[in-house]
């Protein structure tokens, strides 16, 4: 039995099993809500029931009194939900972001593409329909065999809607990745579902924007970056994309000459082991590494984008924030798993 | 079309925001003359994100509500004769701790986050201050409201403002406080509202509110429930402060990291006072204060750090030094108390064999080796009616001011002493951590008011120990050994009269 939970001001809708608290399931929804003790004690995830019949569950007295449980309040941390309820909770609304309804489309395998020894390139052709999604956010791939879905970022812009381009890098072990490497074929369907996620362009906030990007961490960042550029966006963006060798990198030849056809989008291609690659001359080091040598170590200013495996988004935060970018400026793509919500966490950040 | 609802913050910020203005026939610097001395550069006040959204009408229905449901409790309390169902009278002295020891040091916080408040120019971090202020006041009223039905049949608990001003090792916390309402506005922010209220106040409150629940004081354990759902607004708040001022400017780093490294090092010598309350005194324990070190700093704290670090800022210098303390300081002070209790305001006592036993478990590395020995020699002498007091003035640290009792790091048997020279003068502390500080600002601690050096200089009432003992207003049952006291005795007719009954 599950019951929906619309959370409002962004509207999102989230479901929620009998018995699990509004907060457990907005945090694994990847809906960050304000939250401190988490068992009823201090009040700092109070939020404003709109509609529908909730528990309070354990919550103290003193934390939520009894003229706020008339006034519709709750504890997120402690509360349960009786029927399908909305809430209004104490978050930022996001201007950028759009409210895109999540669709189920056929698709079919139009394009295999070798990108690098362990990246292929995929391309799904939506058959009937088109996607309408903001760049930079995913989709959920269902494969025969493989227990639930599997999430990646898309590639293309959201202009080229007829599509789905996907950039799968093989895992060891990986179902998911593994079937994809060694069974998909041209002309297979394959059920897809989407746009799904928050990393998104914040476009509101114009000024320039850096990119950091490390392996298929990449894919996101292009979609942004073409729908940017094609919308002529004049001030600067910066891709700085790190893989390990010469032999990992991919879009070489697509960034390249973006950057000589648009003067305000610089490329800069990183290897964090080129000591097999003697003609290397571009950047060495990792993605961090390029990024405060290019930038001399100062960000402010600037907004950023961070995709890639998380020892390379930790390493570029806090590069970013030595540099004096904060948190508010930065944004990253993070898949809330089982085991992150267990991790503990200090309450200085939010979001990275 | 219907016009677009208000998000919750954008209605906030137009309760709250907007309200002051820029002054005109006054200048800003003179109207807030304190707030740039300290060479914290503020760029941007607007910055300033209100951790908690509260705005001051919702503010005093919740305290409202918050004040008739402790009051309820206590008086149940009152009525049940809820004193005779604690633990042990013993537990009684926890309270007298608390009450001349934290409860004053609430009020002291009041005080300063109001003084805070009114000289931070920004409009967020204003508001938040004042509210904390008021919350510190509260928490001043319920603790001693909720006290003082103990002092109808307890000692020690009757003179408590007196005793914080006066006694010895009472001003350790008092001094920790002066210290912080002495500085500018951002360095009682960082040391008051970040190192105290987030860093560290779970080593304080949750060992008291525990210890009370354990020990069946219930009106104890509601007053900690109505503080600790104000103690997450104060916890937020050092965050929000600690984030405020590392994003600012690059040049406040330094500045913050001396005044976490400072108040890092004087939090954990008061919590001292906290590491034998909780493996001493509480009859019934909750966890070992080795325990609630490991759980509250080491891993909680170094999560925080860990974040911190991508501002630059590090762990508290000697953070290690303290951990490794944690394995003897409430062994020592415990020792301490237990020779100078006839000169103290509260009752010691040796553990009883059990009570070791569950020591030297906790404590398995320091306990049997170093103290168990101590301890059972003081427990011969007391069976052969010769229980040990300490007779003579104690050498104090100038910094912390406790006594010179802790030893050295990696050698128990060693105790530590360290001195300064200032302007011909010799000055002694109790650890490098204490020292640091002293020779960061001499200036200021030269004028400290230390209790030995004033008995000696004549100012406590006079020159003999009644004397002194007289001024602090002690009376004359409140201190010495717990086995034969007043309070001992009159828990001993308690139990009688209980178990009588019980057989009738």
């Amino acid at each position: 039995m599950t019951y929906t939970l619309t959370i409002e001001p962004l509207g999102e809708e989230i479901e929620v099993e009998e018995g699990q608290t509004i907060l457990d399931a907005a945090l694994r929804a990847g809906i960050y809500l304000p939250h401190a003790c988490g068992h009823g004690l201090c009040g700092t995830c109070k939020v404003d029931v709109l509609d529908g019949e909730v528990d309070h569950g354990d919550a103290s007295p003193f934390a939520l009194m009894d003229f706020e449980r008339d006034e519709g309040k709750t504890l997120a941390c402690e509360c349960r939900l009786q029927s399908d309820v909305t809430i209004e909770a104490d978050i930022d609304e996001d201007e950028d972001a759009r409210r895109i309804k999540v669709k189920d489309f056929d698709c079919e395998v139009a394009e295999i593409t070798n990108l690098t020894h362990d990246v292929k390139g995929i391309t799904f052709k939506i058959n009937g329909d088109t996607i309408d999604f903001q760049a930079g956010q995913y989709v959920n791939v269902t494969l025969p065999g493989v227990d639930g879905t599997r999430a990646f970022s898309i590639a293309n812009p959201p202009s080229e809607n007829d599509k789905i381009e996907l950039q799968v890098r093989l895992v060891k072990g990986g179902k998911g990745t593994t079937y994809i490497h060694e069974n998909l074929k041209l002309g297979d369907k394959i059920k897809i579902s989407g746009p799904y996620g928050r990393f998104i362009t914040r476009k509101s906030r114009g000024g320039a924007k850096l990119f950091l990007a490390g392996g298929t961490g990449v894919s996101s960042p292009r979609s942004m970056i073409l729908e940017l550029l094609g919308e002529g966006y004049s001030e600067p963006i910066t891709l700085i994309h790190g893989v390990r060798t010469r032999n990992d990198l991919y879009g070489f030849d697509e960034f390249t000459a973006l950057a000589s056809k648009h003067p305000n989008f610089t490329y800069i291609p990183a290897l964090s082991d080129a000591d097999g690659d003697g003609d290397w001359s571009g950047s060495k080091g990792f993605v961090h590494d390029a990024a405060k040598e290019h930038f001399g170590g100062i960000f402010a200013g600037q907004t950023a984008y961070l995709c890639g495996p998380p020892p390379m988004i930790d390493a570029c935060i806090t590069a970013l924030m030595r540099g004096r970018l904060f948190e508010r400026d930065i944004f990253t793509e993070k898949f809330l798993t089982q085991n992150d919500a267990a991790q503990t966490k200090s309450p200085l950040f939010k979001r990275i | 079309m219907a016009v677009k609802k208000m998000g919750l913050k954008q209605k906030y910020a137009h309760l709250t925001r907007g309200l002051d203005w820029e002054t005109t026939y006054e200048k800003m610097d003179d109207v807030f003359p304190y707030d740039k001395f300290e060479g914290i550069k503020i760029t941007d006040w607007s910055k300033w994100e209100d951790p908690f959204r509260l705005t001051m009408d919702s503010y005093w229905k919740f305290q409202a509500e918050k004040e008739r449901k402790l009051y309820a409790v206590i008086d149940a309390f009152a009525q049940n004769n809820g004193q005779t169902n604690i633990s042990d009278a013993r537990y009684v002295n926890v309270l007298k701790l608390f009450l001349t020891g934290i409860s004053p040091e609430e009020y002291q916080a009041h005080r300063g986050f109001a003084f805070t408040g009114r000289h931070l120019r920004g409009v967020g971090p204003r508001v938040a201050c004042q509210q904390q202020s008021l919350d510190e006041l509260r928490h001043f009223q319920t603790q001693c409201h909720t006290i003082s039905h103990f002092n109808k049949f307890f000692n020690g608990l009757s003179e408590f403002r007196t005793m914080h001003d006066r006694v010895f090792y009472l001003s350790v916390p008092k001094s920790f406080f002066d210290d912080a309402r002495t500085s500018g506005p951002f360095e009682f922010m960082v040391a008051i509202g970040f190192a105290f209220e987030y860093v560290l106040t779970n080593l304080l409150f949750v060992p008291f509110m525990s210890g009370a629940a354990y020990n069946g004081d219930m009106s104890t354990v509601t007053f900690g429930f109505s503080a600790q759902s104000d103690e997450s607004r104060h916890m937020t708040l050092g965050i929000e402060v600690i984030k405020f001022l590392l994003e600012q400017h690059p040049d406040n780093l330094p500045i913050v990291q001396e005044w976490v490294d400072k108040w890092f090092w004087r939090g954990f010598r008061l919590l001292g006072l906290v590491s034998m309350m909780m493996d001493y005194m509480l009859p019934k324990k909750v966890m070992s204060w080795k325990e609630a070190w490991e759980i509250y700093f080491v891993e909680a704290g170094g999560t925080l750090f860990k974040d911190l670090e991508r501002y630059g800022l590090k762990m508290p210098k000697y953070h290690e030094q303290a951990t490794e303390a944690c394995e003897h300081i409430s062994h020592q002070l415990w020792g301490l108390l237990y020779q100078l209790s006839h000169v103290a305001g509260l009752h010691a006592w040796m553990p009883s064999d059990e009570d070791m036993d569950w020591l030297s478990e906790k404590y398995p590395n320091t306990f049997d080796k170093y103290y168990r020995p101590r301890f059972e020699l003081w427990k011969q002498q007391e069976a052969e009616g010769k229980r040990f007091y300490f007779n003579g003035l104690l050498q104090l640290c100038h910094t912390c001011q406790l006594p010179m009792t802790f030893t050295e790091p990696d050698d128990p048997t060693t105790t530590c002493f360290r001195e300064s020279e200032y302007e011909g003068q010799h000055f002694h502390f109790c650890s490098d951590g204490c020292k640091d500080i002293f020779d960061r600002e001499p200036e200021k601690y030269i004028s400290s008011w230390l209790p030995i050096q004033q008995i000696f200089q004549g100012n406590c009432g006079g020159p003999t120990v009644p004397d002194v003992l007289k001024w602090y207003m002690f009376g004359p049952n409140d201190g010495a050994e717990y086995v034969g006291s007043e309070d001992h005795k009159l828990w001993e007719s308690w139990k009688n009269t209980t178990t009588k009954e019980a057989a009738e």
